[in-house]
């Protein structure tokens, strides 16, 4: 049997005593899908966390307990805990955005400058091969790979 | 013989790949069939030990999510 | 919970006027209102000064105006270049690398507190020493840090009871430095009940600094640091006359080279702020750490017995200071650590480099924890963490990994990250964010996540009540305690500690 809890949305929040479990509708205009994963993310090791979409731009996210048994305060308290979470996520995910320079410069600066400058041991290990990042835009191509003249299709069978 | 269980993972939210290896994780507990629709990747679960169901599903589910989460969401 | 907003009723009705102001944040500090910049400049108004700062009438002839103009808080005189080089001066550490090296040299420990649980072993738990090839692997990973600054810090356990390997490291690491020329520095964190005259003659011989807990006055000490003898804290008292006495033969300066002493706060030392700020002065400390208790190294139901509301820390630590700088009136020089690690960086605009107290956190790149076994952790929390069953700041181990692939590792990006205020909600607006910091394993440890939410967090309640505190005196303007204040920022550098150059 499933019923409201109190305090929460009617409608967006809804406790099953009976599996242990709570569930809880998100709006992704409020809460982006990366802060739900986020938020989720953090959920995994006190709970088993599964997300649906019921409808577009809504999330399902399904909380219940490893215990196998909730009493209502506890699943009120879980989603409560949630909730927070999501939030905090939410609001992470805007102000990353907002700072990234700011972020990414202080990080490189930290991990450059504690590493230190690479030893010829350590670039001798260096994998030159390997392909550590997209390039949607051909950036990395050569000229002739991107330019260059295409090599002629093969005829197709009936071409005069 | 014990009961077949369905989860059913948004192709929109969870990565087809962390579903695969979820359910590779968990082979030794479990016999699995996949399926794909539209919509979701389904697996059918029958445990190996009807008492274990329940756990394996939510088992199952956060490590699809843990992998989905770690290789950056569904796409 | 206080929900309600700090009392500045009059703020309500303000209009503000955007493009008059450079970017500010702001807090009701008292009556005055504390306004903090980008680059951590600070100014403390009056309600009437702040409206008319916000509302953007200041005239252009005022005393305000001069202030606000020489603090970076106006946008029309905006100086970019001092905005950058304060900036630059606050975040000094940043590329600097591990400076300290943590190692766990046993966890055999010959005292059980209440509070330790998970790092520290029985003394029959041989295997949990460090052997002598684990330490030379740490050191010379050690000098792979580009910093010029090494600290290597024995911890246990009790370092004690692994003497032989203890002195190994030292003798190891001075000869390897031979060849690196770092400014290079020991500190040892020890009980010293197992402490004797030879073992201290070699410690005083290689310059290793000492540093020891004292849970306050003796009964509280015994009652929660327990030897088979009942007497932890007449042996570590003795110690530290005896260490302190031996600084002053050599002709040290006592006021810079006596024992330092560690403090544990549990529910059982907040009554006692005025015993424990008294045996700390008796002993000849000249700084104590009033630090809450964390979560790590002991069980959920012993903590449930060691905790307090963060409230009651506040209130204990506004007693305990207070007392402080009444004693320092009367000529008594003692220093509240965490005082002076934010009154420093809000009058003189530096960081002393706290680890736990800088944006972002030092964990993993400005130190490294290297435990008995040889593992390697971000912070000395995560190798707790690990003793606790939980490996998420494990970097590598000390014969596999290169220095490159431990402090590269993803985990210590995660934490660089998540311990950047710049990304964290509630600091990114906190008017205190200039001066603080977070703990991303006391984070994943209490809210089960490396960012933590602040609003809810410990630590950021403690680290907001004592800015707090510090502030109100700063709004007060008592020219003794300022004076004392100013005194608690000044940094003398410890020389003797350093090894000689090579």
């Amino acid at each position: 049997m499933t019923t409201s809890i109190e305090g929460a949305p009617a409608g967006l929040v809804v406790a099953d005593e009976q599996a242990a479990a709570v569930h809880f509708l998100v709006d992704e205009e409020l809460y982006p899908l990366p802060a739900i994963y986020g938020a989720a993310y953090v959920f995994i090791d006190r709970c088993y966390v599964f997300l649906d979409r019921p409808e577009p731009a809504r999330v399902r996210v399904v909380l219940t307990a490893k215990s196998g048994a909730a009493a209502p305060e506890a699943l009120r308290a879980l989603i409560g805990e949630f909730a927070n979470e999501l939030l905090s996520c939410a609001f992470r995910h805007q102000i990353a955005q907002d700072n990234r320079v700011l972020i990414e410069t202080a990080t490189m600066q930290a991990l450059a400058g504690a590493m230190g400058q690479p030893s010829l041991d350590d670039l001798a290990k260096f994998d030159f091969r390997d392909q550590g990042f997209d390039d949607p835009l051909g950036i990395a191509m050569s000229w002739e790979e991107k330019h260059g003249r295409k090599s002629p299709k093969p005829e197709s069978e009936g071409a005069p | 013989m014990s009961d077949v269980h369905e989860l059913r993972f948004s192709r929109q939210l969870y990565s087809g790949e962390a579903v695969d290896q979820a359910v590779k994780a968990f082979a030794r507990f479990a016999a699995f069939d996949l399926e794909q629709t539209e919509d979701h990747w389904v697996v059918r679960m029958r445990p190996s030990d009807p008492n274990l169901a329940r756990r394996l599903r939510g088992e199952l589910g956060n490590h699809a999510l843990g992998l989905t989460v770690q290789r950056g969401g569904a796409k | 919970m206080n929900l309600s907003l700090p009392p500045a009723p009059s703020l309500v009705q303000l209009r503000p006027r955007a493009g008059t102001q450079a970017y500010f944040r702001w807090r009701a500090v008292g009556d005055k209102i504390l306004v903090t910049n980008l680059e951590g400049n600070w100014l403390l108004l009056t309600a009437p000064e702040f409206a008319a700062f916000v509302e953007g009438h200041v005239p252009e002839d005022s005393e305000l105006h001069a202030r606000l103009k020489a603090g970076n808080f106006l946008r029309a005189h905006y100086d970019v270049r001092a905005a950058a080089e304060r900036i630059r001066a606050r975040k000094s550490f940043l590329a600097g690398g591990p400076n300290l090296h943590i190692l766990v040299v046993t966890l055999r420990c010959n005292e059980t507190c209440v509070y330790c649980h998970a790092s520290r072993a029985n003394m029959d738990q041989v295997h949990t020493d460090m052997t002598r090839e684990t330490a030379e692997r740490a050191i010379d990973l050690v000098f792979r840090s580009p910093n010029p600054f090494i600290t290597i810090e024995f911890q246990g356990g009790e370092p004690l009871v692994n003497f032989d390997v203890v002195k190994h490291a030292i003798e190891y690491a001075v000869d390897q430095n031979r060849a690196h020329g770092k400014r290079l520095q020991f500190t040892m964190v020890s009980n010293f009940a197992l402490l004797d005259e030879a073992k201290l003659e070699y410690l005083l011989q290689h310059r290793v600094q000492l540093c020891t807990s004292i849970d306050g006055p003796e009964k509280l000490h015994n009652a929660q640091r327990k030897l088979p003898t009942q007497d932890a804290h007449q042996r570590a008292v003795g110690w530290i006359k005896r260490i302190n006495e031996a600084y002053g033969a050599s002709g040290l300066d006592p006021t810079l080279y006596h024992v330092e002493a560690l403090l544990t706060t549990t529910r059982e030392t907040l009554p006692l702020w005025k015993e424990v700020v008294d045996t700390y002065v008796g002993l000849g400390c000249k700084a104590l750490f009033l630090r809450a208790i964390d979560p790590f190294g002991f069980a959920d139901r012993t903590r449930q017995r060691l905790e307090y509301p963060r409230g009651e820390f506040m209130q204990f630590y506004r007693r305990a200071v207070d007392y402080m700088i009444e004693l320092n009136k009367q000529g008594v020089q003692i220093l509240e650590r965490y005082a002076s690690i934010f009154l420093t960086k809000v009058l003189r605009g530096e960081d002393p480099n706290f680890l736990d107290l800088r944006s972002p956190s030092g964990a993993g790149i400005g130190a490294l924890a290297y435990n008995y076994d040889g593992k390697v952790f971000t912070c000395d929390e995560g190798r707790m963490l690990h003793e606790m069953g939980d490996d998420t700041f494990h970097l590598g181990d000390v014969r596999t990994s290169s220095f490159r692939e431990l402090v590269g590792h993803e985990t210590v990006r995660a934490m660089t990250i998540a311990s950047n205020l710049d990304g964290q909600p509630d600091c990114v607006h906190c008017t205190y964010q200039p001066y603080c910091g977070t703990i991303p394993s006391f984070n994943h440890k209490s809210q089960g996540s490396i960012f933590g939410r602040m609003r809810e967090s410990n630590v950021c309640a403690v680290h907001k009540g004592i800015q707090d505190y510090l502030f109100e005196k700063l709004a007060e303007a008592d020219p003794e305690t300022l004076a004392i204040f100013d005194r608690w920022t000044t940094v003398r550098s410890r020389d003797h500690f350093v090894q000689p150059a090579p």
